[in-house]
């Protein structure tokens, strides 16, 4: 094949899956009331917009809150579990692992409807600590799944070593295991952090009025008002997402991880 | 590897009673409502009843019919994509692929999202059609199945790249020319060395496409609505509109056992073409 | 044995119900050099892991230098272990790798120092004090994974296929550092190795293994001139082992007549020992290669393939050619069955 037919095939698959966003960006810049592309006449208001509505900044806060928390929380519960997954010999070891993977593959506007009905109601959980959970056990597949790569990436031997040179078991994870697998754990994180911020099918029967992530006020919103901040606020977090996914790769190389 | 299984077992255990207790359970509850009449009589009443309904019927298909054609258009776009992707020198082979990976890590909202700016009443591809005469008035795009499938094309798109590409690194270095050497075209050499060759990475990619296309809410929710309602719209309908959990949990065990079985389904042609 | 530094009585070994090793009883003198020779799968390395302590014996003792360490934890039990990938610790500086184990034992930080520099010092390692693992070559790898474990004084030093991940050069270097090491230092070795070349040239004594049992025990020169079974033999390099039915031999493929009678159920040739050229017996040339000193027939007979070597000078025989070759008394090994 010929250079030039390589990037014409290249140039419409790219055009087709990040273009749109371009577009995006460029319609949060609209200086006119409406949604339209091209925007009427070019000003930054939309953009401002986003920062003083209120509720933008309330389903904002309770994202990052479950983005970073119940992220940590699948890493503590995880890591532990990656660990014996990959360094011991289990009883049930594939059954555990399915367990532990179930999430990813169960479609997420079942799980949300599953725990409101079976789980939030009778036990009268408050709509944070659901969605809390439920971001929690949704990101825990990735968390052991990434730590578990990085753990398989570290010969088993090298903590045998350690244990041979006097290190006790926890010793040898802590002094050996856990600086080695720190790429590891940091891209889980990432990864983490990104999913749950982006999930909205199993948030969406947790959330009610006053408690939404971000991503599900966002629908609300447009389903009510059709001015430019949803675009605004879209390009926004493209930028934030594709910021930290940058960062990361330049630190540790992150997609060696995912 | 560590002989000791009691100390393995609590540190896995955490997860896995957390994930049980929180997820699986719940879930279970909600699968077998539909098994069940209000008396509690074991049945299938929920199942017949729900097919009965010509609206459930056709959401079905559309789904099923949506879940293919975005798998198979992935597939042909994916193979394209992939095959250059790997002819590339290394660094515009990183920031191609960084380009192609990007999307992922993007809000669906957002990435849905643009496709209301392109395809709406006041969207560019109205504007055009419009500006160019072909038609009076502004076209419905939005609300359309075809709207529908871009959207899913392009949420998914990447993830059938990246089961490929990685599928194309691992073919051995000097195979296709060696075919062609051999007197092969390009269309044998796709059919006979490289689809063989990656027919796992196609695999892998057909499953997390089919399988995201099925069980997506964003996409269906916001370029479809209830004009074009797909199973997890539906089930979202079923719910919040009309109360009706056997409903809900028969679309749940639809979605589930469709998932499952492209996952078999897929594996065994994998496996019988090897 | 009185003497036996390290004794291992009635050993056995499990990998969940399967045994690995079944009474295991071996006794290594103080400041010897000994090695477990064996295919892959024979028991070695587990046997190995279970003087390290990383495999607790299913029954048996493990006895070193007087003490019963048979339920001594691994880190508790003093020992040193090599490991075939060398372990090396990614994230540690070479210096901090060798320090690794010193700093455990909260020695002050002066002694830490001396010992490590003076141990890096031994393999010949000054200098890489700073340089991370993956920055070093593999034979200066295995140095340090070496200097890491003598520094640590252990009273055995254990090494899993020493020299298997480096090349030929490196090997014969190595071979000779490991020697010099064990001399200066009288510590008791144990490696494990499947290259019967390695064995030979290296132990002081060789255990065969097979099937997690003891085949054959003894001085190199020993197991090399005289090996006790068919396993032996054939591990020893006898590439030619036939059955013997009154005065003729017996394959597979076929009999020979050789002659003369022997007591033994089975005997056994080196290529070396079979002579090209001469003798009472036919055979058709389907191999041939050079190889130094002398040139490798394969030949096709009544007995199926014989491996020959024959001394460079003697006339080549072409590939496809008939030609004469005697399977002489003296140079076969009797063997029990």
């Amino acid at each position: 094949m010929s250079r030039l037919s390589i990037w014409l095939i290249l140039g419409a698959t790219l055009t087709f899956l990040i273009g749109p966003f371009l577009i995006v960006i460029f319609a949060g810049m609209s200086a006119g009331e409406a949604l339209a592309f091209p925007p009427q006449g070019l000003s930054l208001k939309w953009y401002a917009k986003v920062f003083t509505v209120e509720s933008f900044r309330a389903s904002f806060a309770l994202s990052m809150f479950l983005a970073v928390f119940g992220t940590l929380a699948a890493l503590m519960i995880g890591i532990p579990a990656a660990y014996a997954l990959n360094r011991y010999d289990l009883p049930w070891s594939e059954t555990i692992r399915t367990i532990v993977a179930a999430p990813i593959i169960v479609p997420g506007i079942i799980v949300g409807l599953a725990l409101l009905r079976y789980f939030v109601v009778p036990l009268d959980v408050t709509i944070t600590m659901a969605l809390f959970v439920t971001h929690t056990a949704l990101v825990l597949p990735y968390a052991v799944r990434v730590v578990s790569s990085s753990l398989n990436n570290l010969r088993a031997d090298m903590e045998e070593a350690a244990v041979i040179l006097g290190c006790t078991r926890l010793q040898a994870f802590l002094k050996v295991v856990l600086p080695n697998i720190r790429g590891g754990i940091l891209a889980a994180f990432i990864l983490g952090f990104v999913t749950s911020f982006n999930e909205v099918p199993a948030s969406l029967f947790l959330s009610g009025p006053g408690v939404r992530t971000l991503p599900i006020d966002m629908i609300s919103y447009m389903e009510i008002t059709f001015d430019p901040s949803v675009a605004a606020l879209s390009a926004l977090l493209a930028f934030m997402s594709v910021t930290i996914v940058f960062v990361a790769e330049r630190l540790l190389g992150f997609s060696r991880y995912v | 590897m560590f002989l000791n299984r009691t100390e393995g077992l609590a540190l896995a255990l955490p997860a896995a009673l957390f994930t049980f207790l929180v997820f699986l359970v719940p879930v279970g509850i909600l699968l077998s409502v539909a098994f069940q009449t209000d008396t509690g009589v074991w049945s299938l009443r929920g199942y017949i009843d729900f097919f009965a309904q010509p609206l459930n019927q056709t959401v079905f298909f559309r789904t099923l019919k949506l879940g293919i054609l975005v798998a198979g258009a992935s597939a042909v776009i994916g193979y394209a994509a992939a095959f250059c992707i790997v002819n590339l020198s290394p660094t515009s082979r990183g920031r191609v692929f960084g380009f192609v990976v990007l999307p992922l890590m993007i809000s669906p909202v957002a990435r849905t999202y643009a496709w209301i700016v392109i395809l709406g009443r006041t969207g560019i591809v109205n504007d055009v059609i419009v500006g160019l005469g072909l038609s009076s008035t502004p076209i419905r795009l939005l609300f359309t199945e075809t709207a529908v499938f871009i959207g899913l094309l392009q949420l998914f798109l990447p993830l059938m790249i990246i089961s490929l590409v990685s599928a194309m690194e691992n073919i051995p270095k000097d195979v296709v020319p060696a075919a062609r050497v051999l007197g092969a075209s390009w269309f044998q050499v796709f059919i006979r060395v490289i689809l063989p060759l990656t027919k796992e990475g196609l695999v892998i990619g057909g499953t997390l496409v089919f399988t995201g296309a099925l069980t997506a809410y964003i996409t269906p929710a916001i370029l479809g609505g209830s004009k074009v309602l797909m199973l997890e719209t539906l089930l979202y309908q079923k719910v919040n509109v009309s109360n009706d959990f056997v409903s809900a949990s028969v679309i749940a065990m639809i979605l589930i056992v469709m998932c499952f079985s492209a996952n078999l389904v897929l594996k065994r042609i994998a496996s019988v073409k090897g | 044995m009185s003497d036996a530094f390290v004794s291992l009585t009635d050993l056995t070994l499990k990998y969940g119900s399967t045994v690995a090793v079944p009474k295991l009883n071996l006794d290594v003198a103080e400041g010897e050099l000994i090695a477990l020779l064996g295919p892959s799968g024979c028991g070695k390395t587990t046997t190995m892991r279970a003087v390290a302590g990383l495999l607790t014996p299913a029954s048996g003792r493990i006895v070193i230098d007087g003490t019963d360490v048979t339920r001594t934890p691994a880190n508790k039990r003093g020992i040193g272990l090599v490991f075939q990938s060398y372990a090396l610790f990614p994230h540690l500086s070479a210096f901090e790798n060798v320090a690794f184990g010193l700093r455990l034992q909260k020695l002050p930080d002066a002694q830490v120092r001396a010992k490590t520099e003076a141990g890096m010092a031994t393999v010949g390692l000054s200098g890489f004090e700073a340089r991370k693992p993956a920055e070093l070559s593999g034979g200066q790898q295995q140095r340090l994974a070496l200097a890491r474990s003598l520094v640590m004084e252990p009273k055995v030093l254990l090494l899993d296929e020493p020299l298997s991940n480096l090349d030929a050069r490196l090997r014969l270097e190595m071979r000779n550092e490991l020697q010099r090491v064990q001399k200066n230092t009288g510590i008791t070795m144990v490696f494990v190795t499947h290259d019967q070349s390695e064995a030979l040239a290296l132990a002081d004594r060789i255990v065969l293994m097979q099937d997690g049992k003891i085949e054959q025990l003894g001085t190199p020169a020993e197991l090399y001139a005289e090996p006790v079974s068919a396993f032996a033999a054939d591990f020893m390099g006898f590439e030619n082992i036939f059955r013997v039915e009154g005065t003729e031999l017996v394959s597979d493929h076929g009999r020979l007549s050789v002659g003369f009678a022997v007591g033994a159920q089975l005997l056994a040739w080196r290529p070396s020992g079979v002579e090209v050229g001469t003798g009472p017996h036919k055979g058709r040339v389907i191999g041939s290669s050079f190889a130094g000193g002398h040139r490798e027939y394969v030949l096709e007979s009544p007995l199926g393939q014989i491996k020959a070597d024959a001394p460079i000078g003697t006339p080549e025989v072409p590939l496809g050619q008939e030609v004469a070759f005697d399977l002489p008394q003296q140079t076969a090994r009797h063997l029990a069955a």
